[in-house]
């Protein structure tokens, strides 16, 4: 849906056609808008694979959101539940100061 | 039936636990599992490991997985003598046959559909070794982080 948005105002039909790939939007590049799961078919977020896990967790400790990381809303609430896990067990902060 | 779940069992043990006494506590679990008349499916040692933040003043732990095969009954049980163990910080019960039956099916559906497609477009419905270009360059390297091997 806000791949609708972001192509609005430049006025091209085919403005839209590109898709995936990064693009200047006021001088800001989108990142990729692929939802990582689903690209490379990962039915099952184990939430003991931290090194999956961490691409979601930007510095600060905090979950990236969708709208930044691409993830699809079934993938994203499958993260969410798999990180709070990680979250208890230590493997991944809280937060980060 | 319910008998036949599958559980994942976490736990961290205190850094200064020894090796015998990490045995033991394992070798605990394993008789209330047999008590219950659940099974032990798998059970996997991850040693020594920086925890992400301090948990009662400790910074590392070694970290327990097991697969174990019961009733919630049982499952409460442990939960319950892990609660009072003393030498495990930090525990976590997660059942996971569900998860992995929906997982299993999602496999099975898009491994269908391309089968499908592969026959529309008259190929054979297998792909074959090095068919793809994905293919060799799929697992990775550029954002591997320090973590223990898990496979999933």
């Amino acid at each position: 849906m806000s791949e609708e948005r972001g192509s609005r105002g430049r006025g091209g039909k085919g403005a839209d056609k590109n898709k995936g790939e990064a693009r200047p939007r006021g001088g800001f590049f989108r990142r990729r808008r692929v939802c990582k799961f689903c690209a490379d078919k990962i039915d099952y977020i184990n939430y003991k694979d931290v090194r999956l896990l961490m691409p979601f967790i930007p510095e600060r400790g905090k979950i990236q959101p969708r709208r930044i990381s691409g993830t699809c809303a079934l993938h994203q609430r499958k993260l969410q539940t798999a990180i709070s896990r990680a979250r208890q067990l230590a493997l991944i902060p809280y937060v980060t100061d | 039936m319910s008998q036949n779940r599958q559980y994942e069992l976490v736990y961290i043990v205190s850094p200064e636990t020894g090796e015998q006494e990490t045995a033991d506590l394992h070798t605990q679990i394993e008789h209330i599992v047999q008590r219950f008349n659940g099974a032990i499916e798998k059970s996997e040692n991850w040693g020594r490991r920086k925890l992400a933040y301090e948990i009662g003043h400790h910074r590392e732990g070694t970290y327990v997985v097991e697969t174990i095969r019961g009733s919630g009954e049982l499952m409460k049980e442990i939960d319950r003598r892990l609660r009072v163990t003393d030498a495990i910080i930090r525990h976590l019960i997660v059942r996971v046959d569900e998860d992995l039956r929906v997982a299993e099916r999602h496999r099975e559906t898009r491994k269908a559909s391309q089968a499908r497609r592969r026959v529309a477009r008259g190929l054979p419905p297998e792909p074959e070794a090095g068919e793809r270009r994905g293919d060799r360059e799929m697992d990775d390297d550029e954002d591997r982080i320090e973590g223990v091997e898990v496979q999933r």
